[in-house]
């Protein structure tokens, strides 16, 4: 895992993980695709991450560039999210992305969840 | 505990016999009614709620528990999934907590909350003859438990659930509320030939203890969880993440639950504290969460929350302290009363 030095009012992508999301963007055949980063409600710990590859920003939207890609957070989201690292944890028994959120009190048994 | 000089054993009520013979009439307009818009609404609610909420279709519903991170109750909700929005009935005092707890967890979704409480009224048919009232009424038949009809009464438009809120056949009318007193009429004269009956809230109460149901703010608070608080059946354990669904798993996976909803029964003639404190060999074991007093009986009954040791039909617990007078455990639910 790469890491990325944190910055507490925004969001950061590592190099790793900025490398891994235009893979899949190249996979999916979106080579100019950029990425949401979210949450929402659900999960066991109460809210849960959410990552998609986006063609554009919605109305309102924070953008946010690390490592050549924009990150598109609505503002909601980016109350739960600021400071947190968004890495990427290869190999057989990596975890894909991670989320490293400094506001996470608690964060469930697989960590795709936390609370605030 | 004090003696009650009202304790007396009394007769059963109209109303009380009429939900257990043929039909009750009841005014629920206090219950909460919430509007649910948008296209993630159900999605939503099944984030954030125990029952399998999903595959809910049109004029279908659903019991479910609203639960925090911590698998403790929030409320327990009726969501009826309409054609173009969800209707959500609320406990009486969780109305205005429930759409702030919604609006917390909504991000981006398309999904709004309106309260309808006010603009709406709600009458409840509870007992073994309200289908067949409602069939005379407006011509429904046979609507099964969970579901929902459109219906004219009184030329005024409804909408019935069955709700089954008592585990007893339990329908509620949901009208605009201006309409509510011409809906009353007709639901009274179209009941005369059923031997309908008004209910009240003391009668009401014991129905709701002798079928062990829980409560809102009594069995059903933030120091439950719907697994001690007797809800299992409203908890899908294969549909995925929900609030809370870690803690509650766990809790039910390894056998972990304390505490398990009970029912309890004292002489008439003693009275307890509200939440009075139960006792097992000097050891506090639960708490008496609610009571009644049934006709003719010469007892109270009450639910309480009991450690699951102690939660066995015919112990006797002491009351509000180690030697306080005697409350037997019984399972639920306790069956009708003799009146």
């Amino acid at each position: 895992m790469t890491t990325a030095e944190r910055q507490p009012l925004t969001i950061s992508i590592s190099q790793g993980a900025a490398e891994h999301v235009r893979d899949f963007a190249e996979q999916a055949g979106q080579s100019d695709a950029n990425l949401r980063v979210g949450v929402k409600g659900g999960g066991c710990s109460g809210l849960t991450y959410v990552l998609d590859i986006v063609d554009q920003p919605n109305e309102g939207d924070k953008v946010i560039e690390g490592h050549g890609l924009k990150l598109y957070v609505d503002r909601k989201s980016y109350v739960f999210l600021a400071g947190t690292i968004l890495e990427y944890s290869g190999g057989l028994n990596g975890k894909g992305f991670v989320f490293n959120n400094p506001n996470a009190k608690t964060t469930c048994g697989c960590g795709t969840s936390f609370s605030v | 505990m004090a003696t009650s000089q009202q304790a007396a054993p009394r007769e059963a009520s109209d109303g009380y016999r009429a939900a257990r013979e043929t039909v009750a009439l009841l005014d629920r307009s206090a219950v909460g009614r919430l509007r649910i818009n948008g296209r993630d609404a159900l999605d939503l609610l099944d984030r954030l709620s125990t029952n399998h909420l999903r595959d809910l279709t049109p004029g279908h519903g659903l019991h479910t528990v609203l639960t925090t991170n911590k698998g403790r109750v929030v409320d327990l909700l009726f969501v009826l999934a309409g054609e173009a929005h969800l209707l959500v009935l609320t406990g009486r005092l969780t109305r205005r907590k429930v759409p702030d707890w919604i609006d917390f967890y909504t991000f981006t979704e398309d999904v709004s909350v309106e309260d309808v409480t006010d603009e709406t009224a709600m009458l409840s048919l509870v007992g073994p003859s309200a289908g067949a009232l409602l069939a005379r009424l407006c011509g429904l038949n046979g609507i099964r438990a969970c579901e929902s009809a459109s219906v004219t009464v009184g030329g005024v438009e409804a909408v019935i659930m069955r709700t089954d809120f008592l585990n007893l056949p339990s329908y509620d009318l949901v009208v605009p509320s201006d309409a509510a007193e011409d809906v009353l009429g007709a639901v009274i004269g179209a009941g005369a030939g059923h031997g309908i009956a008004r209910i009240g809230e003391e009668a009401l109460d014991l129905l709701r203890i002798e079928q062990g149901v829980p409560a809102q703010g009594r069995e059903l608070t933030e120091d439950a969880n719907p697994l001690e608080a007797g809800l299992i059946d409203l908890i899908s354990f294969n549909k995925g993440c929900y609030v809370g669904q870690e803690v509650v798993a766990r809790l039910n996976t390894y056998d972990k639950v304390q505490r398990t909803l009970v029912g309890l029964s004292w002489d008439a003639s003693l009275e307890p504290e509200r939440a009075a404190d139960l006792f097992a060999d000097g050891r506090k074991v639960g708490l008496l969460t609610s009571a009644a007093c049934p006709a003719r009986t010469g007892r109270r009954i009450g639910l309480g929350l009991v450690r699951k040791a102690q939660a066995r039909a015919g112990l006797a617990l002491a009351v509000g302290s180690p030697d306080g007078p005697a409350a037997v455990v019984h399972d639920l639910p306790f069956g009708a009363s003799p009146s």
